[in-house]
């Protein structure tokens, strides 16, 4: 036995490529045996902070790694740019969630360690499912990042719209991802193998493009990919589930889900299935000009600041999604760079509906920003910037972000499609304003809350149903510098990026390289 | 024997799954239905696995087992809390959220 074990060489494993993964992994398992601590101040104060250096970590590694091109485990995983610029997306956006649920109810009914560890394992599967080129680690990496959302949706465990949402989540979210699972058997049926690279040989190779087994798989898998993805028609949980999970969650989702989502839809069809482009290609520009028009009117009648967010992020996926429809490199490129925009114009607007759910006891209602811009400039000129952004106006990173997209779509023959994305956001700009307004136009509630520098007493909210950290989490404006200084961070991101885009843009053209499209 | 017969069950599998999803009530229910759509996939992969003789698809199955699993915990647990709650188990009264 043990002369044979001697022989037998050990796998080799690439650690340094895999560190950013094993960094988020550890940091997960430590953050949860420190929630166990009996200290108070451990479990409120150094398990956020730990959190937080654990993504920073993963960050550092991440940059170290750029410029590397390498299969990990056995071809399982692909560390290239586009990995890492999602990577260090994925840990951005996990800091801004740790930052908006510092003071949250959220944490503290999930025991901080555990909501911190979970939301660690969702960013981890999320950096496994953008590396997979293998068909087992995209299933693995989807759920691994779709579990832990479950249960951080349903955080707020005494409210009854958070279970409903967790719910509501783990249905939808496993009927996606069993449409998925189908899907990929049956690219594996058709091609015999589970492994990207090999997949494509195979379709290169000819007659099975249009193999009624590859075709259903690949149906399959776009249908539930745009579950995740929230691609209309298949979106109907997205305002629901955002509205209901509490606000920080909600962020992580609309921000980096939906990355993650767009990570692996770039991988396997710009290498494994891009052979097959042309039977793909035309059925997922359908789904993007639906998912604009429907998203954006949708949006419209909303006054529910989550489910007007929900709505514009269901539009906002449409634009990404025309940017994977050209199957080439400018769209993979486009792609990407509206990808880490959107990140950085939504975290703002989350920033400040958090700290507004705090502030007054009107929730997430579109009126809780009424008058702000007099008594929090701060926060009024974040949230006015991301809305700008998010209507693609000039000078902000939106613009640029749309700007290249509609190039892309021409540039790949779907003139029509970019048609689509500019009245899409002309359409936006309805809703976009209309938050405006109230932040500029509409006068202050008078009788001081929306100053509220006292705690707000639960008692007045009899008929106010029990919002994510409604009236019991009003703190004093002072409080919450975190929130403030997330939203100024990101909105202050989203101009500088609009004006001065090279920075991101030679990043991105890297990720873009990395695929090998032409 | 022809791959189309395991084929078709897996398919009928699927559907069944799918459409217990779409018209149950209870959420129980609902997670039995979704059991039955991941386990069709299962059925397909290992017959495909056979079809190809090699072994990618009896691991991706055995892969997708321990998913499941992690799945249905956590959906049994969400169920239990709101057992506790005593909020209704019951898909067309929660109607909590909409608009």
């Amino acid at each position: 036995m043990i002369a044979t074990a001697e022989t037998i060489e050990a796998p080799h494993v690439d650690w340094a490529g895999l560190s950013p993964l094993i960094a988020v992994f550890l940091g997960a398992i430590v953050v949860l045996l420190l929630g166990l601590s009996r200290s108070r101040s451990a479990r409120e104060t150094a398990v956020p902070l730990l959190s937080i250096a654990t993504l920073a970590i993963a960050i550092g590694l991440s940059v170290g790694r750029w410029g590397e091109r390498t299969d990990l485990i056995a071809g399982a995983l692909r560390l290239d740019e586009l990995t890492l610029i999602l990577t260090i997306l994925f840990c951005v956006a996990g800091i801004a969630t740790v930052l908006l649920s510092w003071r949250h109810v959220a944490p503290r009914e999930l025991a901080h360690g555990e909501y911190y560890a979970l939301l660690l394992s969702s960013i981890a599967g999320m950096i496994v499912l953008v590396a997979a080129q293998n068909l087992v680690a995209v299933f693995v990496g989807l759920e691994l990042l779709s579990i832990p959302l479950y249960v951080l949706c349903a955080a707020e465990m005494r409210r009854a719209s958070s279970l409903e949402s967790g719910l509501k989540y783990l249905v939808i979210g496993s009927v996606g991802s069993a449409t998925v699972l189908y899907g990929l058997a049956f690219i594996y049926g058709a091609t015999g193998s589970t492994d990207f690279g090999r997949i494509a040989e195979v379709l290169a190779g000819g007659d099975v493009a249009s193999d009624v087994l590859l075709l259903t798989g690949v149906a399959l898998t776009i249908a539930g990919m745009a579950f995740k993805a929230s691609v209309a028609p298949f979106h109907q949980w997205t305002p629901d589930v955002y509205e209901g999970a509490p606000t920080p969650i909600t962020a992580f989702m609309a921000v980096a889900t939906k990355a993650a989502a767009f990570g692996v839809v770039l991988r396997l069809f710009d290498v494994a299935l891009i052979d097959a482009a042309l039977d793909w290609g035309p059925a997922l520009a359908v789904l993007a000009a639906i998912t604009i028009v429907v998203g954006n009117v949708g949006a419209l009648g909303q006054s529910s600041l989550k489910r007007l967010l929900a709505y514009s992020s269901v539009a906002q996926a449409g634009y990404m999604l025309a940017g994977v429809v050209v199957a080439t490199r400018l769209g993979l490129q486009a792609t990407i760079f509206y990808i880490a925009v959107y990140l950085v114009m939504n975290l703002a607007a989350f920033a400040v509906i958090v700290a507004r759910e705090r502030e007054t006891p009107l929730g997430d209602d579109i009126s809780s920003l009424n008058g702000i811009g007099a008594t929090r400039p701060a926060l009024a000129w974040s949230m006015t910037i991301s809305m700008l952004a998010l209507a693609g106006f000039p000078a902000t990173a939106g613009f640029i972000g749309k700007f290249y997209l509609i190039e892309a779509a021409v540039a790949g023959a779907y003139t029509w499609l970019a048609v689509f994305i500019v009245v899409g956001s002309m359409i936006s700009l309805a809703y976009y304003l209309k938050v405006i307004a109230a932040i500029w136009m509409q006068p202050a509630e008078d009788d001081g809350t929306v100053v509220a520098t006292e705690p707000v007493p639960l008692a007045d909210g009899g008929e106010t149903p029990l919002l994510a950290g409604g009236a019991e989490e009003a703190t004093s404006a002072r409080g919450q510098g975190e929130l403030v200084g997330v939203a100024v961070v990101f909105a202050a991101l989203t101009v500088i990026l609009g004006i001065v885009p090279s920075p991101l843009l030679d990043v991105v053209r890297d990720a873009g390289a990395a695929l090998g499209l032409l | 024997m022809d791959i189309g017969w395991f084929l078709a069950i897996s398919a009928l599998i699927f559907s069944i799954g799918a459409f217990g999803v779409l018209t149950r009530r209870s959420p129980l229910v609902i997670l039995l239905c979704l059991e039955l759509m991941l386990n069709a996939a299962n059925l397909a992969l290992i017959a495909f696995a056979r079809m190809h003789g090699n072994m990618e698809g009896q691991i991706f199955a055995l892969i997708v087992m321990v998913v499941a699993a992690c799945e249905v915990t956590i959906g049994l647990g969400l169920i239990v809390a709101m057992r506790r709650r005593k909020l209704p188990i019951d898909v067309d009264e929660m109607q909590e959220l909409r608009g």
